[in-house]
């Protein structure tokens, strides 16, 4: 045994090198190109100035976000956009999934691949079309004006509630379809003994759903449901290209603003940063909130 | 083994600095000895088209010299400049950049030392005298004036015929009667007087400058909100145009084309530049003519003669400099032959002003009724008033877009003002 000892930490010590080896390359590169950044942008956002002329300001950038009217309006927004876009497309893609699961229904690939498409479509050319599907005289409207819905046209990108409207409608054209394929696959894991034993038992459908369906895709859930907040939560392109975040700033995101500062502005890239970094921070309460409530119980 | 992992080590730390220091050819010179200089600008019917003429006129000259024009959308441009000069190196930069006025001084003051001194081979007194304030920084001439931005109303003279109304009617009147036109013409017509966007004050800013005002002091720093007699009379005017129901909506810039290519609205307030976007629909030739911009009725100072939006050439100091800068002293600078080549070939009107007479300037377009608007644009141009645009343009028409709103929405005037005061001084500290 006590020969043994020293060439089994050899052993170890090889493989633990044949290890490292293997992942270096991929740790220097991440270290590279996702901590080193990371960390620069920590530091940038305790700086103020314009262009290159920054100097170190301490957190008072942090307590400007609390002050700063534009802020405050984009958080807002993205906390509307996140209030009723992610239960609303959690909620279609579930059910969406479960009627293409259906064994009987005719023409499945044809109806999964055209709610699938949208997803991977340019994010610029869906965001140009659908500002002119929307726009005063678009066809959005004209089909409401000749269907008699509505008398005159709806101001969907000039006005701020149905601007907000539309924005909400967009992405979650976009991103149902995503979600619907992790159901899709989860309801596919599911065994259909579980349906059938509940059917001997005299479940109904909706029974069947919310009973054996629902729980058995809890983590499936939980896991569109942080993808989706944090996509939200991103959320830049659609606003640049359809609203540029007007009328006012009634559809602004954080991520526009982001935008905004760095460019539009006067380049304060220091605050452009803090404002990052506060994106950062509300994943992270949210993640953990999410987690919390429906994660498993460890 | 740990020779292998030492040397595995060695070689990605080589890839990765391999990556890094890969040194990009000079812009300088390329490989047949020939000098060559890269122009960024947008809009290839106006600043393009320009460049292209200048580029023939100068590469005549200077057979040595390689000019290579890229067109980039503007907001491209500001990024892309602003991503390369903040990481300190000009590499990917071009040597030559257009950069609009309201952004200029940004450019200048954020990064100093990134610009060429273009005081010895410019004269800034050549040029109109409201382009000096944005182009110049610290006493220097940075900028080559180019687009004047100077603003005309191009308005309907068919549809204003329909309503009872003469081009004389239009001519030298102020922003009431403006409306007052606008709601006989909408009556008798249907047609909306202008198209808006809610999202863009060009309107605004074009009848504050007519002022000699703007939102922000002498300074170019602090807020000029509240208490701004000319930008509340504008606001008062902006309000009236919504409420007398002449203004079609538009949410971007196609749809603000299409508003007067399809004959919708029966006047386009705005800049020059708009010239080539309006004779592109052919069917309405002859049926166009341009008048002076409408003044604010109760401000004094106000003229009838503003500025939208117009752009300067910079050259950056990198590599290629001096050939940049001789480029631009004898094309934009200085080569009044070019001026007149750009105005009877593209339309445009700079801002040189021994180029502002001339052949071209004397040549009657049939599109506007056989009218000489050119030379009523280069006339505009010195009148136009001036004033420094400052750090802030943009920021501060976030802050008033919103208040416009409330405004629109029913809010005082007054109360507007004060509270875009108020915010425009705690976020531009």
């Amino acid at each position: 045994m006590k020969t043994a000892a020293p060439k089994m930490t050899t052993t170890r010590l090889k493989a633990g090198m044949t290890g490292w080896l293997f992942i270096s390359i991929a740790v220097i590169m991440i270290a590279a190109f996702y901590f080193y950044p990371m960390i620069q942008a920590l530091i940038l956002s305790f700086k103020t100035g314009t262009g290159s002329n920054l100097t170190f300001n301490g957190i008072d950038n942090y307590k400007r976000l609390f002050t700063d009217s534009m802020f405050i309006t984009a958080v807002k927004n993205t906390f509307i956009y996140l209030i009723f876009q992610v239960p609303l497309m959690v909620i279609l893609a579930l059910f969406i999934s479960v009627l293409l699961n259906d064994k009987n229904l005719k023409f499945k690939g044809f109806f999964r691949t055209a709610i699938f498409l949208p997803c991977i479509t340019s994010l610029v050319a869906y965001s140009v079309v659908f500002k002119y599907l929307f726009s005063a005289d678009g066809l959005v409207n004209s089909l409401l004006l000749n269907l008699h819905v509505i008398g005159t046209p709806i101001q969907w990108i000039t006005d701020p509630f149905w601007a907000k409207v539309t924005i909400i409608i967009a992405i979650t054209w976009r991103w149902t379809g995503y979600n619907m394929i992790f159901y899709l696959s989860g309801l596919q894991n599911i065994d259909s003994s579980i349906y059938e034993a509940a059917r001997i038992d005299g479940a109904s459908p909706i029974r069947q759903f919310f009973s054996i369906t629902v729980p058995l895709l809890k983590p499936i859930i939980l896991f569109t449901s942080i993808t989706s907040t944090i996509g939200t939560l991103q959320l830049f392109d659609e606003i640049m290209n359809i609203t540029k975040g007007g009328p006012g700033n009634a559809t602004s995101s954080i991520s526009q603003y982001i935008y905004n500062l760095s460019f539009k502005y006067s380049s304060d890239f220091g605050y452009a940063a803090t404002v990052s970094y506060s994106i950062v921070i509300m994943i992270i309460i949210l993640s953990i909130i999410q987690f919390k409530v429906a994660g498993e119980k460890k | 083994m740990k020779k292998m992992s030492f040397l595995l080590l060695i070689a990605s730390l080589i890839l990765l600095s391999a990556c890094s220091s890969n040194t990009e050819k000079a812009a300088t010179t390329t490989d047949s000895g020939k000098k060559e200089i890269t122009v960024w600008a947008w809009d290839p019917n106006f600043n393009i088209a320009a460049l292209k003429l200048a580029k023939d006129r100068y590469v005549a000259k200077h057979p040595d010299v390689n000019v290579n024009i890229v067109e980039y959308a503007q907001n491209d441009i500001v990024q892309k400049m602003n991503a390369g000069l903040n990481s300190g190196s000009t590499k990917g930069l071009p040597n030559v950049v257009l950069i609009e006025d309201y952004r200029a001084q940004n450019f200048l003051q954020a990064y100093p030392d990134s610009f060429h001194d273009m005081s010895s081979s410019i004269k800034a007194s050549d040029f109109a005298d409201y382009k000096i304030g944005p182009t110049s920084y610290n006493g220097k001439q940075y900028g080559v004036p180019f687009d004047s931005g100077v603003m005309g109303l191009y308005v309907r003279t068919d549809y204003l015929e329909q309503a009872g109304y003469k081009v004389a009617d239009l001519t030298n009147i102020d922003w009431d009667k403006f409306i007052e036109i606008g709601k006989a013409v909408k009556q008798k017509t249907g047609k909306e007087m202008l198209t808006q966007d809610p999202n863009d004050l060009g309107l605004i800013r074009g009848m504050i400058q007519s002022a000699g005002s703007w939102y922000l002091k002498e300074d170019g720093k602090t807020p000029n909100l509240a208490g701004n007699a000319a930008l509340k009379e504008a606001l008062l005017t902006y309000k009236s145009l919504f409420d007398a129901n002449i203004v079609k909506m538009n949410a971007d810039w196609s749809q603000f084309l299409a508003a007067f290519n399809s004959g919708a609205v029966a006047s386009v307030p705005t800049g020059n530049w708009i010239t080539p976007s309006i004779k592109a629909e052919a069917s309405q030739s002859g049926k166009w003519a341009v008048v002076p911009f409408p003044k604010l009725k109760n401000v004094p100072e106000s003229v009838n003669a503003s500025s939208l939006g117009g752009s300067s050439w910079y050259v950056l100091n990198s590599d290629g400099q001096d050939t940049a800068a001789d480029f631009l002293k004898e094309t934009f600078g200085s080569d009044q032959e070019l001026y007149q080549d750009m105005l009877s070939k593209i339309g445009i009107v700079g801002s040189l002003n021994a180029a502002s007479s001339g052949k071209a300037y004397d040549v009657a377009d049939p599109y506007f009724g056989g009218d000489k608007v050119y030379k009523k644009f280069a006339e505009w141009t010195k009148q136009v008033p001036k004033v420094n645009y400052g750090l802030h343009t943009y920021a501060i028409e976030d802050i008033m877009t919103v208040e416009i709103q409330n405004y629109l929405n029913g809010k005082d005037v007054d109360a507007v003002l004060k509270d875009a005061q108020g915010q425009a001084e705690a976020q531009l500290k």
